[in-house]
């Protein structure tokens, strides 16, 4: 609870000093295994703030709603969402000056299910502890001990920056970056399977799409003032909702993310029938990184996006 | 099991342009009539309704019939070019096929305006709907029926005034009728008045006294022509307006024209102002 | 009302002779943690093992996307061809929730001028209600005026007990399927069928982890429209699909041509939500609801009191699904109960 009660103290100070007109974080939500995103403008509703290891939202893409008020508007990241910020910053969708980055050294993040499955769901945690090996959530009644292997976040199994890149602010223990297990496993196991295989498994991944488009809602790389997908005029992807153009849409999606895909994972959380984006989309980082011998995009803002940038040095196996 | 012998309100009718009238840069008249004639024999619209448009392959729009009913045999529409599908009907020519389903909507209350004056206050293309009504009440069965007909109407430039052949020539010659016309700013040639119309409407000074006020027109000129109206003492329900959202179905389906819980398609487009009022401001 | 007895063995037979004789559209276990209702071939593809599908099964008689009919301009003339109609289809294994979910559209369908595409499937799908056998956390059906074991609105209800499955006929339509398929049915003589079902339903209602108080709610919005509340919760909306596509009630949807060729195409419909910023975004750009603020009020509104005003039903069958997969918990269940916070302070 340390990182808490330091957030909500840093986030008063902010809002007294009218240094931030908002503070984006995260709040209780309706349930004990979930958060939700809160916009705190005044410094009685400090308290409202939480940090806990479901804190899993990456908040950096309401920064946008901002864009065109006054006032600086801080927001707390973790390391991966400290990467869409740098993601913003490079398209110049917000300016350094009117945010306040409140890192967290991110330890790592539970599995909300496993949450939901053991505690009551009105229940609410009161004090949170992680070591090397659990997470304990202690409620008004019991604590709950998770070992970290039965209950760490898949996505945190792989985490390259638990302390934010960029940041303003960083609360919690430093954690240096880490050579976490291989990202690229379950990618390289898909490249080991024959192409027809391989066709057949997106083939039935892409059917199931609803086209309810919160993958790219949420996603921070997502940022076209109007998306191909809503125009209607040229129409490069119709609204009926069969194989081929689903797979139209995810396979332009992909491709209007390679190079610029943070990994941040957000994709894999919204989508409502779990279709597997992060593991199509980590597949163009492989492939990006592999060619062009870049780190994960994000991760400093020296180092512009691949595809966005030309050298004569390019490889140019594509064109 | 059986499966549905009811008709398809969704299915539309073919049918084909007959006559075509350029009224402005981008608007264009389109008259219509359905291939099948017991189609058109059976199509019975009232003043106020809309009909869906088709052009096959590129969609349908909600478009005013604004022939008046007692003109049988064919169907007018008047249609501002603005996307989609109102480009593609301005590229057809006479005898190109287009699908029309309807009627849609409520009406003008023709029934309970019976007796009373009318007072007409359009702008733009807002006439089209307009003159549905004003053609049937300016229509030898029908004339009887009712008192004077007062029309102000108003366009942004000479070249923008729609139905000119109306406004200036066939209805000002009407019995019991009077025209009003103004364009925004004043321009060569343009003898009549000028500037906006709720202010022409304010200097005209129409009493409200057994009269109704029925008005169309872009979303600005309504709100200062509604303030206008209420200065000179028009009751909430002596004042009718139509109003427009985006529609797709036309029957109360698919959810889009909705302000509260009423849709537009179904229980409008006519509203009464007393009744708008009732309504959330989400239009 | 005739109640009919299987045993536990004859459910299996019984469903790959349906799935011979009709398309079966049963809950399919596609992913781990994704139940959806698709064709089935038998048995075999049925998972029984679920409390709610992922996306509810009206899709079955309102499709995502439906093709309405198809059209030739070839030669300068106008050519209309319908659609096939549907083969006759079973749906078995529908929650309670989801048959009230068709029950709130039916209305939406009919009127004065009923939908043939949706009135085709409807009349051409028997409707194979299961009662729940559990309650998940985010279930409040009971709260919305249904419970786990009111199969109202089904033609078939089935309830697991002892030793097998009891069936009740709940319409004609039950009644001769059960006479078709008699081989596999004994007649229920002690009424353990209802018994068990009563008994079950008692010990679900206890079940339900949080109940939500309607009371109060429909009338206080009826004279506030305009409330800072919607501007909070907007806030983090993220302007999805996702609980308009998945939520049994919802039928917004939007019409568009598909013509390759120019001259010979298809025109269809899909669902469409009114959480997308386009949905009532006109020619010229106006925008009767312009944020987010506007099209979340409307959301709630039309599940709390438009759908009430128009067809004297509620709007929301307290299926949970969109409780669940808001990526950023905007839960129905919340806003019911605040609403009523703020009503008794108005
Ligand atoms: C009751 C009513 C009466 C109308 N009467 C007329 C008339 O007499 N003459 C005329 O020119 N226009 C009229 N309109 C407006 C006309 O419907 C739109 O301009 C037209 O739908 C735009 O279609 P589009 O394909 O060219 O535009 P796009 O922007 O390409 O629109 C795509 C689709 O969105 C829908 N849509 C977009 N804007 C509107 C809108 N304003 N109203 C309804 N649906 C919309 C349509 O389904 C349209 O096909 C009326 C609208 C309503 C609601
Ligand atoms: S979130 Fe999932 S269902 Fe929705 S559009 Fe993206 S991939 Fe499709
Ligand atoms: S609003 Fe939500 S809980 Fe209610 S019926 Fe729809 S999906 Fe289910
Ligand atoms: S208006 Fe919105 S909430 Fe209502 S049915 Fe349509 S999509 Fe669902
Ligand atoms: S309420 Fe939730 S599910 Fe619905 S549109 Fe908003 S973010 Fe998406
Ligand atoms: S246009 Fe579809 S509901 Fe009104």
């Amino acid at each position: 609870m340390k990182i808490q009660e330091k957030l909500r103290e840093i986030a008063r100070k902010l809002l007294a000093g009218g240094e931030a007109g908002v503070v984006i974080g995260y709040a209780a939500g309706s349930e004990v295994s979930r958060v939700v995103p809160a916009f705190i403008s005044r410094e009685e509703d400090v308290d409202r703030l939480v940090w806990n290891p479901l804190c899993i939202n990456n908040l950096v893409k309401y920064l946008l709603d901002y864009r065109h008020e006054p006032g600086k508007v801080a927001v707390v990241v973790k390391g991966c969402d400290s990467r869409a910020i740098v993601r913003l910053l490079q398209d110049n969708q917000i300016s350094r000056e009117q945010v306040i980055i409140l890192g967290i050294s991110c330890p790592g993040l539970i599995n909300p299910d496993l949450v939901a499955a053991r505690l009551d769901p009105e229940a609410q945690i009161k004090a949170v502890t992680t070591s090397e090996q659990d997470f304990s959530l202690q409620t008004e009644r019991e604590i709950f001990t998770f070992t970290r292997d039965e209950a760490l976040l898949e996505k945190c199994r792989y985490c390259e920056h638990h302390t934010p890149v960029i940041s303003d602010f960083i609360i919690g223990e430093e954690i240096p970056p880490t050579t976490p297990l291989d990202p690229f496993t379950a990618v390289k196991a898909l490249e080991e399977l024959p192409v027809e295989a391989r066709s057949a498994y997106w083939d039935k991944q892409f059917s199931r799409c609803l086209r309810c488009y919160a993958c790219r809602n949420v996603c921070p790389a997502c940022t076209c003032r109007e998306c191909i997908f809503d125009q209607a005029e040229p129409c490069w992807v119709t609204k009926a909702n069969n194989l081929s153009e689903n797979m139209a849409f995810h396979l332009i999606r992909a491709f209007h993310v390679a190079g610029r895909c943070v990994d941040c994972g957000e994709c894999d959380r919204v989508c409502p029938v779990n279709i597997p984006l992060s593991l199509l989309n980590r597949k163009i980082l492989k492939d990006v990184k592999e060619l062009f011998n870049v780190p994960t995009p994000g991760t400093s803002l020296e180092e512009l996006p691949a595809l966005g940038i030309f050298t004569n040095s390019d490889p140019d196996e594509f064109m | 099991m059986r499966n549905c012998q009811c008709i398809n309100p969704l299915k539309p009718y073919p049918a084909t342009i007959i006559k075509i009238i350029d009224e402005t840069p981008d608007v264009k008249s389109f008259q219509m009539v359905f291939d099948n004639p017991a189609v058109m024999e059976n199509f019975r619209q009232k003043p106020g309704q809309v009909a869906q448009l088709s052009v096959f392959g590129v969609g349908e729009a909600t478009i005013s019939i604004t022939s008046s009913p007692t003109r049988r045999g064919i169907l007018e529409f008047s249609v501002k070019k603005v996307g989609m599908l109102t480009s593609a009907l301005h590229r057809l020519e006479v005898g190109s096929k287009v699908g029309i389903r309807g009627p849609y909507g409520n009406h003008f209350p023709y029934e309970v305006m019976k007796g009373k004056d009318l007072l007409f206050i359009g702008g733009g293309i807002g006439l089209a709907p307009l003159r549905s009504l004003i053609d049937f009440v300016l229509a030898e069965e029908n004339r009887g029926d009712y008192g004077k007909v007062e029309i102000i109407y108003g366009a942004r430039s000479m070249d923008d005034l729609c139905f000119k052949y109306d406004i200036l020539d066939r209805w000002p010659q009407m019995p019991g009728t009077t025209v009003y016309t103004t364009i925004d700013r004043a321009e060569l040639g343009w003898e009549g008045h000028v500037g906006f119309v709720p202010a022409y409407l304010e200097e005209i000074n129409p009493s409200p006294e057994n009269k109704y006020a029925i008005t169309c027109g872009p979303p600005i000129m309504i709100k200062f022509v509604l303030q206008a109206l209420e200065k000179m003492g028009f009751a909430d329900d002596q004042v009718i307006t139509t109003l427009e959202m985006k529609m797709k179905c036309g029957i109360g389906k698919c959810g889009r024209c909705n302000i509260g819980s009423k849709y537009v398609c179904l229980d409008g487009p006519v509203f009464y102002l007393s009744q708008l009022k009732r309504l959330p401001p989400e239009f | 009302m005739k109640a009919y007895i299987m045993t536990g063995d004859n459910l299996g037979a019984w469903l790959d002779t349906l799935a011979r004789d009709f398309t079966l559209i049963a809950p399919v276990k596609e992913e781990e943690n994704v139940i959806l209702f698709k064709p089935v071939k038998g048995f075999a593809e049925i998972n029984l093992n679920y409390t709610n599908s992922t996306v509810s099964p009206k899709g079955w008689i309102f499709p995502q996307t439906e093709e309405m009919f198809y059209f030739s301009t070839a030669g300068g003339q106008i050519n209309l061809t319908d659609v096939q109609a549907p083969r006759p289809a079973i749906i078995f294994g529908l929650r309670p929730c989801d048959i009230k979910g068709i029950l709130t559209l039916d209305p939406v369908f009919n009127g004065a001028y009923p939908d043939p595409y949706y009135q085709n499937r409807r009349e051409n799908t028997i409707l194979v209600g299961l009662c729940c056998t559990r309650v998940e956390r985010h279930c409040f059906c009971t709260s919305m005026g249904g419970g786990p074991t009111d199969g109202r609105g089904a033609d078939l209800l089935v309830t697991e007990i002892d030793g097998g499955y009891g069936l009740e006929a709940l319409t004609s339509r039950g009644e001769e399927l059960i006479h078709r398929y008699q081989g596999y049915f004994t007649p229920d003589q002690h009424s353990r069928v209802i018994l068990a079902r009563e008994e079950l339903g008692q010990k679900l209602a206890g079940q339900f982890t949080r109940t939500v108080d309607t009371t109060g709610v429909k009338e206080f919005l009826d004279q506030n429209f305009e409330l800072p509340y919607w501007d909070e919760i907007a806030r983090r909306c993220l302007g999805c699909g996702i609980c308009t596509y998945i939520c049994p009630t919802c039928h917004c949807f939007d019409i568009f041509d598909f013509a390759p060729d120019g001259e010979r195409g298809v025109r269809s419909r899909c669902w469409d939500s009114c959480m997308f910023s386009h949905f009532t975004r006109m020619a010229g750009g106006h925008n009767p609801r312009p944020t987010q603020k506007e099209r979340v009020r409307n959301r709630f509104l039309h599940k709390l009191k438009y759908h009430r005003d128009r067809y004297d039903l509620d709007g929301c069958v307290g299926c949970g699904r969109c409780v669940t997969k808001c990526p950023v918990n905007i839960d129905i269940r919340q806003i019911i109960a605040d609403l009523q916070e703020v009503a008794q302070h108005a």
